[in-house]
């Protein structure tokens, strides 16, 4: 099995950076994602709280970044996400990543 | 005078070590250069960057992983840096063309840089010889650091009048930085740890309990050298957010306490707050009593405003401003995040102290987690806020007038900046008392008809009929260029030049030219270095090229680098101390307290009290508002706020960009669905957006997440795909909420009414 992508997305701030790193990197067009961005919300689910939330959804373009992990570098958006909310490894090391609410791994 | 290298020093001490640190490399059949990015493309940060040269061309570039800065992140706008800088459209060559023919994108004549700097020197001197030497404006723009270089040319040209082109109240962070400096004789940076290399793993660092984030969305606008995601860092480190914004931002969604207030009533809040830590006796005794002046008279200003009267003000829920006020009073480190909603209030100044005095009461001062002073590292100034001695070495006629302004506006007269509708009044003929003629502008950077000029057409008007010669100095033809520029000078982007960094003062560093510029461009400082030259003479500017000004400044400022030194280490970190108003840290003269009059926190601006200024903070109205203007409000139902900052632009930048565009293609105004049923607007559908002033068009985005009774426009728009033939100039006028704000400044002359005018709407 390929090699998953965790999300932390309590921390993802829906800034399109690694929407943009991904196609910088692999000479996507602006309508071409590796991965992309989803909204949760904005939806006022108590008086005080709101969800306006964010996930990113890596695509079938996603590969993983083989090119740059051969290197012993990160993937693009890895790397470059302001949040530092992505991680990628094998299924079973990132599952027991997974600590507290709002992961989600995509394999 | 000498102008030798800075041989003579020893190394300074840093925290950071150097050693092994490489600047440049090769990998992969690329050359790889390691470096700080800057304007352009304009940013108010400078991140780690690695850029990687193949064939004399930048392939791509990446966030540095060893940069303590950035940590190997960038955002959008680094990341498409070779996109802006090969791009069609961007400008390439100098060009002139004849006065008459302002607005006509067939009148371009290409010319040699020679013969651009020939015109310029033969025409200011004759305009200045006539006119006088303030006949020239400087308009400047806010991309760091070449808006720094700014400060230069306006010593170079003679005049006084220099700022933010058109801005009224100068009302970005100067309203601020100018109080917060009379008040605690420094600037003060919220601490998420980047005053030390190692960041969040410093001993010393401890994460502040709250961040108060007041009129900014920092992980969106990285302002005045924040990177707004170091907050989110902060936050999985256990950081509470409390938000105050008109709007639910991501940063509002993920707070505490969220206080969604009525645009412009932000001291009416921050008084409350004050309030409730005096009352509830929640105030840092120890900081007060040793360390402030006029904590009584601050009690008495803050006595009348209890949380009941301010939340109505400010249309809020009472019981957070209890909340938001005890979760700061009771945090061991909290740290103030603002924004420009400060300063873009009407009595933005006043607006910015009474935020300012929380600190204050808290005893945040170079305190962990809390604020830390903004020092110059190691003394260098310039690429900030140049020091007198960085800048005196370029002589000034003692004769020379002050800027154009108006006598009553006190606080800016005392900054020494012009007052926005002045300029343009000195350009229509009509200055008043001042008699001043504006005859020349030099737009440094700056795109003000698009972006943060009041009232486009009277501005573009003014300058078109009244003016004899402009320069705009610029990486493409904006609007402003094609409307109003004479001469066309292209400048450099970061990838092209060499530079030190450093507006945030935590660390210093180098931009480095990694590829010779496209085309004929030119570094902002090269131009600068040969117009010292020029105007000045040899004497006085004997540099070889920027490299050389940049070591003779730094010699000035007695730091102990060189650009050399600087390019081969890549960034430098000064050592800093919590509480150095304890240690003698903070004056010159090494005496314990702050760099103010008396040498304590300033509740009480003693400073002010002399300029015949008020000396304390308070709250005052919008000066147009549901509350001090309710017969215009029956007109005008809606509170209009302007400038919401957006992914991947930075102000009216990156629309040529495809990756960029396809975030945000349009301009988008938010309203309330309550509001967009009462007045027929359906969402994504083009709206009306009108004053007593003027009007826009722009996109109407039906969202909950704008405070109800509150549209939110964007700024900064142009359509740079539009024929430059069409007579629209890229179509700003038509999308620029500027036509509704007024040129007015606060009443000391600081802050403007940018975040809180009135207007209504319909389908368009
Ligand atoms: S891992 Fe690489 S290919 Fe996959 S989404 Fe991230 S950047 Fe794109
Ligand atoms: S880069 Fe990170 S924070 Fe930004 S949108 Fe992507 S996942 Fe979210
Ligand atoms: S904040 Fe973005 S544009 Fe600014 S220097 Fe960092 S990566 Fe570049």
């Amino acid at each position: 099995m390929r090699d998953a992508l965790l999300i932390n997305y309590e921390y993802c701030t829906g800034c399109h950076t690694c929407e943009v790193a991904c196609q910088k990197y692999h000479d996507l067009e602006p309508d071409q994602f590796g991965i992309k961005l989803s909204q949760i919300g904005p939806d006022q689910i108590g008086q005080r709280r709101w969800q306006y939330e964010f996930v990113p959804i890596p695509t079938d373009r996603c590969d993983r970044c083989v090119s740059r992990t051969a290197k012993g570098k990160l993937p693009m958006c890895v790397q470059h996400c302001q949040a530092g909310c992505i991680q990628l490894g094998s299924v079973v090391e990132m599952a027991s990543k997974i600590v507290s609410d709002k992961y989600v791994l995509f394999s | 005078m000498e102008k030798e290298g800075n041989e003579t020093c020893c190394a300074p001490k840093t925290a950071d070590d150097p050693t092994g640190r490489k600047w440049t490399w090769e990998e992969d059949g690329f050359t790889v250069v390691r470096a700080n990015a800057r304007t352009a493309p304009g940013c108010h940060d400078n991140c780690g960057v690695l850029m990687y040269v193949k064939d004399g061309k930048i392939d791509h570039v990446e966030g540095d992983p060893e940069d303590p800065y950035n940590q190997g992140r960038l955002c959008l706008r680094c990341l498409t840096l070779p996109d802006m800088m090969y791009h069609e459209d961007r400008q390439l060559y100098p060009m002139k063309r004849a006065k008459e023919e302002r607005g006509n994108p067939d009148a371009w004549e290409r010319i040699t840089w020679d013969e651009a700097f020939d015109l310029i020197e033969t025409k200011i001197k004759a305009l200045q010889a006539e006119y006088g030497k303030e006949c020239v404006d400087i308009a400047a723009g806010t991309g760091r650091d070449v808006i720094i270089y700014e400060t230069l040319l306006q010593r170079v040209l003679g005049t006084p009048n220099q700022g933010m082109g058109f801005f009224p109240g100068q009302a970005c962070y100067i309203p601020r930085s100018f109080s917060t400096n009379l008040k605690s004789g420094a600037l003060y940076e919220g601490d998420y740890s980047q005053f030390f290399p190692d960041r969040y793993d410093n001993p010393k660092w401890k994460r502040p309990d709250y961040v108060l984030i007041w009129g900014n969305n920092p992980v969106v606008a990285n302002s005045d050298g924040t990177l707004g995601h170091w907050i989110v860092e902060c936050m999985k480190r256990g950081t509470k957010l409390i938000t105050i914004d008109p709007k639910l931002t991501w940063v509002a969604a993920h707070s505490e306490y969220w206080l969604q207030v009525r645009p412009g009533t932000d001291a009416a809040l921050a008084l409350a707050f004050g309030h409730v830590i005096v009352e509830e006796d929640l105030y840092d005794h120890e900081f007060v009593d040793n360390w402030t002046y006029g904590f009584n008279e601050y009690k008495e200003a803050v006595k009348e405003w209890t949380p009941e009267r301010a939340a109505e003000i400010a249309d809020v829920d009472v019981d957070l401003v209890y909340a938001a006020a005890r979760a700061i009073g009771n945090a061991e480190g909290w740290a103030l995040q603002w924004g420009v909603a400060m300063d873009q209030t009407s009595e933005g100044f006043y607006t910015g102290m009474a935020a300012y005095d929380l600190v204050g009461i808290t005893g945040m001062f170079d305190h962990p987690g809390g604020m830390v002073a903004g020092i110059a590292p190691f003394n260098i100034g310039f690429p900030w806020i140049p020091s007198k001695e960085e800048v005196d070495w370029i002589p000034q006629d003692p004769a020379m007038r002050p800027p154009v302004s108006k006598p009553e506006l006190r606080g800016l007269n005392a900054m020494g900046m012009p007052d926005a509708e002045s300029v343009v009044e000195g350009m229509e003929g009509d200055a008043g008392s001042n008699d001043y003629t504006i005859k020349c502008v030099w737009f440094f950077a700056t795109n003000p008809l698009a972006n943060e000029g009041a009232q486009p057409k009277r501005t573009y008007e003014a300058i078109i009929e009244g003016t004899e010669f402009n320069v705009v100095m610029d990486t493409w033809m904006t609007p402003t260029a094609l409307a109003c520029a004479d001469v066309f000078l292209p400048v450099a982007t970061y990838a092209e030049r060499s530079g030190i960094s450093g507006h945030q003062p935590y660390r210093t560093g180098a931009i480095v030219k990694a590829v010779e510029p496209a085309g004929e461009a030119r570094s902002d400082q090269s131009i600068l270095v040969e117009l010292g030259k020029r105007f000045c003479g040899e004497e006085i500017f004997p540099f070889d090229g920027p490299e050389d000004l940049y070591d003779y400044m730094m010699k000035r400022s007695g730091a102990c680098f060189t650009y050399e030194d600087m390019k081969k280490r890549s960034w430098a970190y000064p050592e800093v101390d919590y509480f150095r108003y304890k240690t003698g840290g903070l004056r010159p003269d090494g005496e314990q307290g702050f760099l103010t009059p008396t040498g304590l926190y300033e509740f009480y601006s003693v400073a002010l009290e002399a300029m015949e200024c008020p000396a304390i903070a308070s709250y005052v109205e919008p000066p147009a508002s549901p509350v001090s203007t309710p017969e215009l409000f029956e007109e005008y139902p809606l509170i209009l706020t302007t400038g919401a900052r957006n992914w991947g632009y930075f102000h009216s930048e990156g629309r040529q960009i495809p990756h960029l565009r396809r975030v945000q293609p349009e301009p988008i105004c938010r309203i309330h669905p309550d509001d967009a049923k009462k007045y027929g607007i359906e969402d994504g559908e083009w709206m009306i957006i009108e004053n007593y002033r003027g009007s826009c068009k722009q996109r109407a985005e039906v969202t909950p997440r704008i405070k109800k009774g509150v549209v939110s426009c964007d700024h900064g728009w142009w359509f740079p795909e539009r024929d430059q033939h069409d007579g629209t100039y890229f179509g700003t006028f038509e999308c620029n909420p500027n036509n509704m704000l007024s040129y007015k400044p606060g009443s000391v002359g600081l802050g403007n009414s940018y975040k809180s005018d009135l207007c209504r709407v319909c389908k368009a």
